[in-house]
């Protein structure tokens, strides 16, 4: 890639995001039509994130009821300086997805032999875990920094990203021992930081 | 544990970057969560990773969600709002049509007004029946060609919650919406023209009202939803 269209495709992801923080700032002044706006513009992105998290409609409808009633609330705790508004609105959507996923895990009786636990199963239609990192990466020109990655970690860490899985559900989903998988992510994230530190993405 | 000592640090990274990822085990998240509410480091640390992937997830499909998703929060929020906007409200087509709509209650809203026993002129020669996204009449505003203000009565039962006010629009045939000021509060109340109303409106297929802080909008431009729109009938 040449450096215009570097720049072409650095800038638009920062006149995204300038024009989300300007939103969220007016929420912060309980402005209804920048509210409805922001919505209109990120809910697709957040609803995403929850259905491939809890893989259940309707509990990803509540988790973006219950984060959209939050951001409105909460809004004027987002610092521009501080994290993109997207990133912010998110996170505020993954964490609380990941919370319902592992409350309802600990609610369901887990059998104890590994070996009779269900596979886990995720819609045909769409890539696979590993496409969608790719998918991201491509979109930042950070593709090196997935490619870095040995195709176990990158496998473990694109299943822990976008579907909520635990160390437990990795090892068993990639038929792996609990140490292998835990030391993949773990190495990993490292290697990833390293990569995308370097990138200048964390600033 | 004090995660913040500089001693930690390697271990507060590793802990954030599970964190962000997902993978810590649900009794240390909810302490690192904890955690990062009392103590900026902690919490600076978890930004930091949760930053770092964000990236990571932008190439993801997005869902649009169901409609009801966004009646639920604005019910919820009590928030006046119907629906999220697509485009700017006065480019909106649907508007217009709605608008189109609208314009044929306008006799019977002329009958509302001498059911009301509106102090209203002779022969009104400029009506303007501002309706809901239901089609529903709520404000009948009037004016003689020559009088300076708006008369306008309400029909339905519609005030501004406490803190915010209704702001009258002109809405032109091209270009942004002209305020007309923030409409007082009341059963009949008028809204000053600056100039005779078969001038001020001369250009004005349509007015409507937005929902904005008290006062008026702070940007001459509508911010909040519009809660009503009619069309302008010339009776002249």
């Amino acid at each position: 890639m040449n450096d215009a269209a570097r720049d072409a495709a650095a800038t638009a992801p920062a006149e995204r995001s300038a024009r989300l923080a300007a939103l969220l700032a007016r929420v912060a002044l309980a402005d209804q039509g920048a509210f409805a706006e922001l919505y209109r513009l990120t809910a697709p992105h957040l609803y995403g994130v929850a259905l491939r998290i809890l893989r259940n409609a309707s509990a990803a409808e509540d988790i973006l009821q219950e984060a959209w009633v939050s951001i409105w609330h909460h809004a004027g705790g987002y610092d521009a300086a501080k994290s993109q508004a997207l990133t912010w609105l998110t996170s505020i959507v993954r964490n609380r997805s990941l919370d319902r996923l592992r409350r309802r895990e600990i609610d369901v009786v887990e059998p104890t032999g590994d070996d009779d636990a269900p596979d886990i199963d995720f819609p045909a239609d769409e890539p696979s875990p590993v496409d969608l990192l790719l998918a991201g990466a491509d979109a930042r020109s950070l593709r090196d920094c997935v490619d870095v990655l040995e195709p176990g970690p990158k496998q473990a860490i694109a299943l822990a990203f976008f579907h909520g899985l635990s160390h437990g559900e990795l090892a068993r989903h990639l038929d792996e021992p609990l140490g292998t998988v835990k030391s993949w992510v773990r190495r990993g994230l490292e290697k990833l930081k390293r990569c995308l530190d370097g990138a200048g993405v964390t600033r | 544990m004090n995660l913040s000592r500089p001693d930690r640090r390697e271990r507060l990274a590793s802990l954030a970057a599970e964190y962000a990822l997902g993978t810590s085990p649900p009794r240390v998240r909810r302490r690192l969560a904890g955690i990062a509410r009392r103590d900026p480091v902690v919490a600076a640390a978890l930004a930091e990773w949760e930053r770092r992937i964000a990236v990571l997830g932008e190439g993801a499909p997005g869902v649009t969600p169901p409609p009801r998703v966004w009646r639920s929060i604005t019910a919820r929020l009590g928030l006046v709002t119907a629906e999220a906007p697509r485009i700017a409200w006065w480019d909106r087509l649907g508007l217009w049509r709605g608008l189109a709509a609208a314009s044929f209650v306008v006799a019977m809203a002329l009958g509302v007004m001498q059911l009301a026993r509106l102090p209203a002129p002779a022969a009104p020669p400029l009506v303007v029946v501002l309706a809901g996204s239901d089609a529903r009449p709520a404000i009948i505003a009037t004016a003689a060609r020559g009088e300076r203000y708006l008369t306008m009565k309400t029909v339905v039962d519609t005030a501004p919650p406490r803190g915010k006010a209704f702001e009258l629009w002109a809405l032109p045939t091209a270009g942004a919406p002209r305020s007309l000021g923030v409409i007082p509060v009341g059963a009949v109340v008028e809204v000053p023209l600056q100039a005779p109303a078969g001038e001020s409106l001369a250009n004005i297929p349509a007015l409507a009202v937005s929902l904005e802080p008290a006062g008026g909008s702070p940007t001459g431009a509508p911010t909040g939803p519009v809660l009503y729109s009619g069309k302008v009938e010339r009776m002249y």
